[in-house]
């Protein structure tokens, strides 16, 4: 008999609460990737998933949502896209249908984690890893960007204005990333420490 | 040094790399030998502004054609390297310098 696969999560903590914020894994999600094919493949991707979601693809580092709200399209690079959605919608076989004749769609469902962010004061945490701009003045709800946190190459998405951040992480360095984010988070509260002393 | 990226916007230096001279072409396939020695091995070293590529990895992984001055990194243009070999192709230019 073979030995049975389980699996595993990628970061073995459930969630961190600081000083009112939380850290934690975001649910699993499915991913698919989405890359334009050369010549004309690029707009008639942005028409038929117009046709199909509701939506227009963006040109710039943003997110849109499927008119149905099952279904969010993310920027993830000149041509290219993440499509994600809840489990068990079927996504790859669905986008198949649509468009897999006129863009290179691959599931990355496994290869990245999302870690979320929530709470009072996240853009001061987050602002501790990422290198960009966070001021609600250039980064706003539904603003993307591929960029790093530390050395670790993430995906960041505002999802709320309070801000709410998720972070799409590689699945090997998600523990990383927590655990940077951990440290991020205890040397910005107060409360920490202070019921330490 | 930041470069501002036509996609992704103003990004420090961490997140490319810097991958060469953008000034050069290749030869013809019956160029002479010293022709593909130049290209192969052979780079100026420009004191003042340069045509290089910079490839933003971690971001959204564009090959850049940036033009910067050796001497303060003072960074005149930046433009996606496919659309400078595009333009180059529809103006059949592309044994010279990039316009
Ligand atoms: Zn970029």
């Amino acid at each position: 008999m073979a030995d049975q696969l389980f699996p595993v999560p990628p970061v073995k903590y459930g969630s961190l609460r600081v000083g009112g914020m939380t850290l934690e894994q975001s649910p699993f999600a499915e991913t698919v990737s989405l890359g334009a094919f050369l010549g004309a493949g690029r707009d008639e991707l942005v028409n038929r998933i117009h046709e199909m979601f509701g939506v227009i693809l963006p040109e710039h580092p943003r997110a849109v949502h499927a008119a149905d709200g099952r279904c969010t399209f993310l920027w993830n690079g000149p041509g290219q896209w993440l499509a994600i959605a809840v489990e068990g919608l079927g996504l790859l076989s669905r986008l198949r249908e649509v468009c897999g004749d006129v863009c290179a769609l691959t599931s990355q469902s496994d290869s990245r984690a999302i870690l979320k962010l929530s709470g009072p004061n996240v853009r001061e945490v987050a602002s501790r890893l990422v290198p960009i701009d966070l001021h609600p003045r250039v980064f706003g709800k539904d603003h993307v960007a591929s960029t790093l946190a530390g050395h670790i190459p993430v995906i960041i998405w505002q999802t709320e204005d309070a801000p709410t951040y998720l972070f799409l992480v590689f699945r090997s360095l998600a523990a990383s990333l927590f655990h940077d984010f951990s440290v991020a988070l205890n040397g910005l509260s107060y409360s920490e420490t202070d019921s330490c002393v | 040094m930041r470069l501002t990226c036509p996609s992704c916007g103003s990004r420090g230096l961490e997140e490319f790399t810097y991958r060469g001279d953008a000034s050069v072409r290749r030869p013809a396939a019956d160029a002479s030998e010293q022709a593909w020695v130049d290209y192969v091995y052979l780079r100026d070293n420009p004191c003042g502004r340069h045509q290089e590529l910079w490839y933003h990895g971690a971001g959204c992984r564009s090959w850049l054609v940036v033009t910067r001055d050796t001497r303060t990194h003072e960074i005149f243009d930046v433009r996606n390297a496919r659309d400078v070999a595009l333009t180059e192709r529809q103006t059949d230019a592309g044994q010279g310098e990039i316009a």
